[in-house]
């Protein structure tokens, strides 16, 4: 029997909102380790540039200091793109899930999100943060380990693995662009900084140190952090390995369920993987990455469109969507 | 003190058979359990105690308060990580609360089970035939068996089912009866269930989570086994789908996550293996239901429904109703599809037909009630207010269109200004109204921080018909966790015991 297109949905946001929540607790825990250079009040600014938050956070903040700006990202509920309204998100759409998900996925979603909820203020101070960070994402990992473990892989799965895909790919893509803009406000000022620490923290942002170290003799340097992000065909966090694995799971729901409609999807995501060819013979990439990732982030949220459309029963956009969707309707 | 001494002071009889129960060097969980003037469910009056339940009552004796008590608080911390929760939804957050578990269990021989479920089927049987004669032709309110006012002028009575055929003549497909054990030991039923009753998954899971906490307590023990509930669940509906449908696909409709008892829905829908949906997931085409799913409509026989008549259809009942799905009546009629519960069986589980229940079964079954009625005064009736505002110090006065425990007056514990006020509220609406004699509810050893002590319980046995009825053994204990409370419903501050019932052999 056939999926409910309900569901699907649900396996999609489910594997969205885990990956944004890894995603960000990452990225702040490897900041708030490493990033110890400066300690000016507005000195993780970057990090509200990253999600484009700045209307959002001024709102309630005036400085950018690490103790606002990690409230606003790990434990404010207000602020929609937070860790905990992210695991609050995934948390609702296992719920719903629950008659069809096995019950260690929701047994180690729940008691992870109940295990958050009881973190404090002191959780969050310079001396904690990176670890208490470090265990949102171990707990994100886990859910992946048992979905991997112990999921059904039909159509729900393949549809998980797709939102997965798409919120890794723009993570990364954001990640990216907020560090390259980053180095551009910072060389004006004072050309030093941008140095190979720079380039190490964002490569163990996407845990992509090590790999790059292996295979890049020369070091970083920024034109081979974008390359190695954006094209690298082996890393789980560059943009093209991400674009290849949506390529199979819409092929096998196409083949193996009867999906045709995945076609339009499916041409999306070519006209994607051109783009990242092209960009690859870009021997300007570096200049142009802003626009690229631009247009790398739009055309993730049109493929999400697209996906909502033809499965989930949403009713075509009257224009092109000009923002990424941030909830389940 | 002697097991007999403390269940019967008078008693002696039994001393001998029972003075190795306890060591007096060593104090035990139930040193002062001291349940009279209450029926006991673990050893009854002490008279003639079953050896099986005894056996019980000494394993628990040698266990230790402190650590029974963090094995109970081990098992409510997994149900809440598990999930078996109810969600409270404020504007901010989704809130899990697990229904307060006991972890000591309530035990019926195999004996007294038979007796609770043979009665159950034959009430449901009786239920099943009222409901039919009631949408046919109506000889039981034509001759007077059954005062007509109260089924047609019922608010539960829906016209658009007269004439409708319900396969297997089966309306009421899932039934819990509720029902009390009065001072003798002799259960009566205390209301029918017949629309959408709720709470048997927590007769599976305390089951589940009492064989991983005191799996020493089960130790040996031949207990039915209440783990093929979805299976035989699945089996009757589909023995009910439409005629001719050799393969139907069953679903489970829910309200949705917001629903308190959403647990509830998963649970059914996984342990049966068929889709959980919402109203938004159905569509009616041609009088015919479809599921929305990947692949596009596929057709749907038979639909386990937990949405009450009302929201079900907004095109036949409640047009403001965002739940349902508009033309499943339609369907319905037409015999493409089987709704269970049926529309209309409310009017069968009201609070005030309810007194005519044993009349019913004398009328189809010709048979005596094997589970009696506890006497029932309907305020309705000139002689049933009369001695209700005479002895409403007395009576537990129930109106008869709620449910959850809501706007019971228990008279006994009733302050005066409360009686008064329940007078006045009778007086208004008569109709409204029904009166009981306050029983004695019989008592069940419970665990609090001082040991165990007596607790009052109901028992729900859950009930499935196809063609034919099939009880859960046992069913669903709720317990008052309150000193001296009889209100068992969990919006009242009770809570749930698993229930065993031993198997034949056990003496």
């Amino acid at each position: 029997m056939s999926l409910l297109a309900r569901n699907a949905e649900h396996f999609f946001w489910l594997g969205r909102y885990i990956e944004r929540a890894a995603s960000i607790s990452r990225i702040i825990e490897i900041h708030s380790a490493h990033d110890r250079g400066q300690d000016d009040d507005q000195s993780w600014a970057w990090l509200v540039a990253l999600y484009s938050d700045d209307e959002l956070f001024k709102k309630s903040h005036t400085e950018y200091s690490l103790k606002n700006v990690a409230r606003f990202y790990v434990t404010d509920p207000e602020n929609p793109g937070s860790i905990v309204s992210a695991l609050r998100a995934a948390r609702e759409n296992a719920r719903a899930l629950r008659a069809v998900i096995p019950t260690e996925m929701w047994n180690q979603l729940n008691e992870f999100y109940n295990g958050f909820l009881e973190i404090d203020e002191t959780a969050l101070d310079l001396i904690h943060l990176s670890k208490t960070c470090g265990t949102v994402k171990y707990g994100c990992y886990a859910q992946l380990g048992v979905i991997e473990s112990t999921l059904y892989r039909d159509e729900g799965e393949r549809f998980f693995r797709l939102g997965l895909m798409i919120e890794r790919a723009d993570q990364t893509s954001r990640l990216l662009d907020v560090k390259f803009a980053q180095i551009a406000t910072r060389v004006a000022g004072n050309p030093q900084v941008a140095d190979a620490t720079f380039w190490a923290l964002v490569l163990r942002s996407a845990a992509a140190y090590q790999v790059f170290r292996r295979l890049e003799r020369k070091g970083a340097e920024p034109a081979s952090v974008a390359r190695f992000l954006l094209l690298n065909p082996s890393h789980p966090k560059s943009v093209a390995c991400c674009a290849a694995e949506m390529q199979r799971v819409l092929h096998e729901l196409r083949s193996g369920y009867g999906l045709r409609q995945t076609n339009f999807a499916l041409e999306k995501l070519d006209v994607l993987v051109d783009g990242l060819e092209g960009a690859s013979r870009d021997p300007a990439l570096v200049a142009r990455l802003h626009t690229v990732n631009d247009w790398l982030q739009l055309s993730l949220a049109d493929l999400t469109t697209e996906l909502a459309v033809r499965f989930f029963g949403a009713e075509p956009p009257e224009q092109q969507s000009q923002s990424q969707s941030q909830s389940v309707a | 003190m002697l097991l007999a001494k403390i269940l019967n002071p008078k008693s002696e009889t039994t001393m001998g058979t029972l003075t190795a129960l306890k060591d007096p060097k060593k104090a035990g969980p139930f040193d002062g359990y001291a349940p009279q003037p209450f029926f006991c469910e673990l050893l009854g009056t002490g008279e003639q105690p079953s050896k099986a339940l005894v056996a019980i009552w000494q394993r628990l004796q040698t266990m230790d308060v402190a650590d029974l008590l963090r094995r109970a608080s081990d098992a409510e911390n997994e149900l809440f990580n598990l999930g078996i929760t109810f969600t409270v939804y404020s504007e901010k957050d989704a809130i899990d609360r697990i229904l307060p578990f006991d972890v000591i269990p309530r035990v019926m021989t195999a004996k007294e089970w038979k007796s609770v479920e043979a009665g159950v089927i034959q009430r449901v049987k009786a239920l099943n035939l009222f409901l039919w004669d009631v949408y046919h032709d109506q000889h039981i309110l034509k001759d007077g068996t059954v005062p007509r006012a109260l089924v047609v002028g019922n608010a539960n009575y829906r016209p658009e089912m007269i004439g409708y055929n319900p396969p297997c003549g089966t309306y009421i497909h899932i039934n819990g009866t509720d029902l009390v054990r009065n001072g003798a030991g002799v259960f009566h039923v205390l209301e029918d269930n017949g629309r959408s009753p709720s709470g048997v998954s927590y007769v599976v899971e305390n089951r589940h989570m009492m064989q991983r906490a005191f799996p020493d307590l089960m130790q040996g023990l031949r207990i039915k086994p209440v783990s093929n509930y979805g299976e035989m669940l699945l089996g009757k509906l589909i023995e009910v789908a439409p005629e001719g449908i050799s393969s139907p696909t069953v679903v489970l409709l829910s309200p949705g996550v917001f629903n308190s008892a959403y647990f509830e829905h998963i649970f059914l829908a996984r342990e049966m293996g068929v889709p959980l949906v919402e109203g938004r997931d159905l569509v009616v085409e041609s009088d015919r239901l479809f599921m929305r799913t990947l692949a596009g409509l596929k057709p749907v026989h038979v639909v386990y429904r937990r949405i009450n008549d009302d929201f079900i259809d907004p095109e036949a009942f409640d047009k403001s109703s965002m739940l349902g799905v508009a033309g499943l009546m339609r369907a319905s009629s037409k015999g493409h599809v089987t709704l269970a519960n049926a529309v209309g069986t409310g009017v069968a589980d009201d609070k005030a037909v309810y007194a005519y229940v044993p009349r019913i079964i004398r009328y189809y079954l010709n048979e005596e009630p094997i589970l009696p009625n506890v006497e029932t005064h309907i305020c309705g009736e000139p002689e049933g207010l009369a001695y209700t505002l005479a002895n409403l110090d007395k009576l537990v006065v129930k109106p008869v269109g709620e449910s959850g425990g809501y706007g019971i007056v228990v008279g006994p514990k009733a302050s005066r200004a409360e009686i008064a006020a329940c007078r006045k509220l009778v007086k208004a609406n008569p109709a409204n109204f029904i009166s009981q004699p306050m029983i004695d509810l019989s008592v069940c050893p419970t665990l609090n921080e001082t040991g165990v002590v007596p607790r009052h319980v109901d028992l729900r046995p859950y009930a499935v018909t196809g063609r034919e009825t099939w009880v859960l053994p046992g069913g669903l204990t709720r317990v008052a966790l309150k000193e001296g409370s009889i209100i068992v419903n969990s919006s009242q501050g009770g809570g749930t015991k698993d229930t065993w019932v031993l198997e034949e052999g056990h003496s």
